[in-house]
């Protein structure tokens, strides 16, 4: 019997509250559409990319350089070989332009030459369908379709590769250890090893990747061969890895990625818990008087609380399956958002995974932020059946408690999900910050409008209405201005990182870079082109100690930003270029000083604390050069002009190997001649056309920022669910207001324009203070997280508060139309009758 | 002169799938300045008869005339200049603005009509009940018998024609009910408003011109006592 009351009970109170349990529903969906989308984008990804990472690798272990190995090194891997221990194939890979015999067209190329044997692991796919040893013969080039298309030749025609002419022989598709090529500056290209040397493109201080393969026979000694070749690669930055704890840039790129997606997900997951929250509160509230009743007849509140719970847990499972249908409609869309991102073999589903996960966090959150209102039902007391029972404040020492363990259960599955703790806890400061800043905001502009009386009638019943008893305007305008707060910051971001990167051409800057340019070439190359560029020469160095205490490479590349442990460019020169400035220290060098001086920019400083007076030890071709820091420049420019790291003077680098990188400005009409003449004349010399690199970065951020700006479009769906709860939480008191008003004369349209007033000053306020929040946490990004200049926006910022406002009032009117339907007589008889 | 008359009104509620016929075929006039009260037991249809003289809600069949005006069949926005300026209306249930202080639910009606002196009126006739103090006071500030005058002052700020009170002492106690009574029928002389009151109370009915009694829907008894 009791059970079938239950039920009854469940039923009619869902069918009795149709609006509020949509709402409720809604939000429940919503964090599981986040969560699975999410979680099963994370599993396709890795389980078709990242997770075979011998295929990834291409081997079993990685040994790589940006310079050729060590002697040891290659005298310790020919032994391994001999041995049987091992087998090895090698590849080198780096850009040159490629041309077509006839001279007419050329494009800067990816390429990759490499050894019999190479892959070990995953498969290289060609149009063709046979296997890469029977194509890659001597003399022949597979290249990408885009390169194809770009330079309109098909397979069996020629093309020029520094000294030497190859046939295209098959078309590439798939590369097991690039799976994605996002990341290059052009098409890739395949080259036997056997033609290496006619290429005639390594010359000392090339900037070439070396890798060497390897497969070991013995997979039991994997560990103890990477070891050994670890020990035999010294102090050089030969990196030996294992397919194990190698970090393929792939991975990286996608761990952050996902990292960043997971943040947006849990501030999504966080606003929906929020309207759940305020729907079970307003759906409560109306049942207040039942409740009363109940316990008049003496029903204990555990008894009341379980019932409603019953009624929470049903519609969280009736919203899981909502939001498990919404995750897999989603998958549909879900490869056009991420194309040109993802390979086209990797196919996006819903992982089982990630739908338990998704159905566990969600109960979590339902449970979590339903226990305060169901809490409540505790304080509701028998006498509330006449009406005249106001509940205490709702912080009490269970609230605090609640909230809590709520914190926690938050923190607790940030730092599950990012798998950082610093950022996890940073990412949970910030937004206790921004709640925190909300709120004063939100108090200082609702106190200083209580005074407030508009001379017109409905503006002023509207100001009335947000501090009716019971109002929840504040909470109301914290949590919308919060959600839009990010959702602004991002798009402040986004817009500022496109005008740095994308857009910041100064009239007469460099636009076509030329990269190792030979010493001996400089002369007939400024012939070529002529007064007006710049030439810088290079020296290829890595960091080994600052202050005498030694660098490890290793946990600096572990950093997410730039960092020491990779290879710098040094330079040497006595003058600032014409957009740096000395910000530490007197002069670029130090006259009285006899050491050795160097002036660092104040990037570097951000990858290690590091100050005037301050030393640094470089490897220069295996050489130590230790130099004393002389100045701290900083750029007045976020162009593309050329900067320097490390800058030395005249004297000190001078005899080292170098090559020489120049910079010039060529009308763009011009570029593709130029290119072509280069690489005839220096087919040793990369030339990369600013351009059209921009061009394709700005293709891929308007690409990341889809898929952002997708993700992010939760967090305002839940912003809206959040209006819209909050008008069914005031349902009753805007009947009430409404019935009044119409009852003393007011037409129609009066009571449309103050509710419509109402949730204009809502918009209005929520916007106006997230634009100010967002406006100071995007300079504050910026300007010191990523070190460029900002740019407010005021007319789009203004554009986007605008729509936001309007946004609120759209759904606060329709939300509220059931409100302005209702019929006098029948309220005033519902109160009669109570 | 009539002010006010329903010829033939009847109306019925659905409440399931049955029928209740709440009014059964009503005609009433009701002269200027009088003061009427329409009396009856619990469910003997008075408040229902009361809410469609007020135009509150529609009669299934029958009509309803203000000044010789039928408003039977007007929509909301028409009804709305009649409840604004001809109509007061006084509840049981007293129904103020909870946002609003006793002042500015008083001056309401008048700023809805335009009336530049509704500040002034407002506060004109909440000291002539006695809430000058009380001006600034939100209603769940109020004692019952502070919001029934209230609203009586709200009622009568635009100076209407007919005033309607539904069981206005229904939630008061007795002494503070025959105070609120004493002074709904003192402002109704003065300013000779039609005043139609329903209430179950005998002593009540006393006080009045004319006292209409209904039982299941039809007026059993029409007694003038002028």
């Amino acid at each position: 019997m009791t059970a079938v009351v239950n039920l009854r009970f469940i039923a009619r109170q869902m069918t009795g509250a149709k609006r509020q349990c949509t709402v409720f529903v809604l939000c429940v969906a919503l964090s599981m559409i986040t969560l699975v989308s999410l979680g099963s984008f994370r599993e396709s990804v890795e389980r078709s990319l990242l997770r075979d990472a011998q295929s990834l690798h291409a081997a079993d272990i990685i040994v790589k350089s940006h310079s050729p190995f060590p002697a040891a090194l290659e005298k310790e891997l020919t032994l391994l070989t001999a041995r049987g221990e091992l087998k090895s194939a090698r590849f080198w890979e780096f850009y040159s332009v490629l041309q077509k015999p006839a001279g007419d067209a050329s494009l800067l190329c990816n390429l990759k030459v490499v050894e019999p044997g190479y892959p070990f692991y995953g498969k290289v796919v060609l149009a063709s369908g046979r296997p890469l040893s029977e194509v890659l013969l001597p003399g022949s080039l597979i290249v990408e379709k885009v390169l194809m298309d770009r330079l309109k030749i098909k397979v069996g025609d020629r093309l020029r590769v520094g000294n030497a002419t190859l046939t295209v022989r098959d078309l590439l598709l798939q590369e097991p250890d690039r799976p994605v090529n996002f990341f290059a500056l052009g098409p890739r290209a395949l080259i036997p090893a056997a033609d290496l040397a006619a290429l005639g493109l390594i010359g000392k201080g090339s900037r070439i990747d070396y890798v060497t393969l390897v497969k070991v026979n013995d997979p039991r000694k994997l560990e103890q061969t990477a070891g050994r070749l670890r020990a035999t690669a010294g102090e050089s930055r030969v990196r030996v890895e294992t397919y194990r704890n190698s970090s393929s840039s792939v991975k990286r790129f996608f761990d952050n990625l996902l990292f960043f997606l997971n943040l947006s997900g849990i501030f999504t997951l966080l606003l929906s818990g929020f309207g759940i929250q305020s729907t079970l509160f307003a759906l409560l509230k109306e049942q207040e008087r039942t409740i009363a009743v109940m316990k008049a007849l003496g029903a204990r509140s555990r008894f009341i609380i379980g019932h409603f719970l019953a009624v929470t847990l049903v519609l969280g499972l009736i919203g899981t399956g909502v939001g498990l249908a919404g995750s897999f409609a989603l998958q549909g869309f879900l490869p056009r958002l991420f194309s040109g991102l993802i390979p086209a073999q990797v196919t996006l589903q819903v992982s089982a995974v990630a739908v338990a996960q998704g159905g566990l966090i969600g109960l979590l959150v339902v449970l979590l932020f339903t226990a305060l209102p169901l809490y409540r039902l505790k304080e509701v007391k028998p006498r509330a059946i006449f009406g005249k029972e106001e509940t205490g404040s709702i912080w009490n020492r269970s609230t605090w408690v609640i909230a809590g363990v709520g914190a926690l259960f938050f923190l607790t599955m940030v730092l599950i999900r990012l798998r950082d703790l610093k950022t996890g806890l940073y990412f949970m400061l910030a937004l206790v910050l921004l709640i925190l800043v909300s709120c004063l905001l939100a108090w200082f502009t609702l106190r200083s409008l209580r005074k407030h009386e508009p001379r017109n009638l409905p503006l002023r019943q509207a100001f009335k209405g947000l501090f009716r008893p019971h109002n929840a305007t504040l909470s109301i305008i914290v949590t919308l201005s919060a959600a839009l707060a990010v959702i602004f910051a991002i798009t402040l971001v986004e817009k500022n990182l496109d005008a740095s990167f994308v857009d910041s051409f100064p009239p007469g800057a460099p636009n076509v870079f030329f990269i190792d340019i030979q010493p001996g070439q400089k002369d007939a190359f400024a012939r070529l082109l002529g007064p007006g560029a710049g030439y810088y020469p290079i020296v290829r160095a890595t960091v080994n100690a600052v202050n005498q205490e030694p660098i490890d490479p290793e946990k600096e590349r572990q950093s997410r930003g730039d960092n020491l442990g990779r290879e710098f460019n040094l330079t040497y020169r006595g003058y600032l270029l014409p957009d740096e400035r000395i910000i530490s220290g007197t002069t670029l060098f130090r006259k009285e000083w006899s050491q050795l001086q160097v002036s660092v920019l104040d990037t570097v400083l951000k990858m290690h604390k590091m100050k005037v007076g301050d030393t640094i030890t470089f490897k220069v071709q295996g050489i130590p050069l230790t130099a004393r820091i002389s100045s701290v420049r900083t750029r007045t420019s976020g162009g593309f002009t050329p900067y320097f790291y490390f800058v030395f003077p005249d004297q000190v680098l001078a005899a080292a190997p170098h090559t020489i990188f120049a910079a010039a400005r060529v009308e763009k009409e011009r570029i593709g001649a130029l290119q072509s003449q280069v690489v005839t004349l220096f087919p040793n010399v990369s030339v990369i056309d600013l351009t059209e690199t921009v061009t394709v970065f700005g293709r891929i951020m308007g690409r990341l920022s889809s898929i952002v700006r997708f993700f992010t479009s939760f967090s305002i769906a839940a912003g809206v669910l959040i209006v819209v709860s909050s008008v069914f939480a005031t349902r009753y008191a805007r009947i009430q207001e409404a019935v009044y008003f119409t009852m003393l004369g007011a037409r129609r349209r009066f009571v449309f324009a103050v509710f419509a007033a109402e949730h204009l000053l809502l918009g209005l306020i929520s916007g106006t203070i997230a634009l100010f929040i967002s406006q100071v946490a995007s300079a504050i990004i910026c300007k010191k997280g990523l070190d460029m200049s900002y740019e407010p926006y005021l007319g789009e910022s203004l554009l986007l508060v605008l729509l936001t406002t309007l946004l609120v009032v759209l759904v606060g009117v329709i939300v509220s139309i059931p409100v302005l339907r209702q019929k006098p007589v029948a309220f005033l008889r519902e109160q009669a009758d109570e | 002169m009539t002010i006010l008359q329903t010829l033939g009104v009847t109306k019925s509620y659905r409440i399931g799938n049955r029928e209740i016929k709440v009014l059964d075929d009503i005609s009433l006039e009701v002269k200027k300045g009088e003061f009427l009260v329409v009396k009856g037991e619990s469910g003997s249809g008075k408040s229902t008869l009361l809410t469609i003289l007020s135009g509150l809600d529609r009669p299934d069949q029958g009509r309803v005339l203000i000044e010789a005006r039928d408003i039977t069949d007007l929509n909301e926005d028409a009804l709305a200049p009649l409840r604004n300026a001809t109509f007061g209306f006084v509840f049981q249930s007293f129904h103020l603005v909870p946002s609003l202080t006793a002042l500015e639910n008083v001056m309401f009606p008048a700023e809805l009509k335009g009336d530049a002196d509704a500040r002034a009126k407002a506060g004109s006739l909440l000291e002539r009940v006695g809430l000058s103090g009380r001006m600034s006071s939100f209603p769940h500030q109020l004692s019952g018998g502070e919001k029934q005058r209230c609203a009586i002052c709200r009622a009568l700020i635009n100076d209407p024609r007919i005033i309607f009170a539904d069981e206005p002492t229904g939630n008061l106690d007795s002494v503070n009910g025959a105070a609120i009574l004493q002074l709904l029928l003192e402002l109704q002389r003065e300013r000779g408003t039609t005043l139609l009151l329903v209430t179950h109370s005998p002593d009540i009915a006393r006080s009045a011109d004319r006292v209409v009694t209904l039982r299941d829907g039809r007026v059993v008894t029409d007694d003038s006592r002028g």
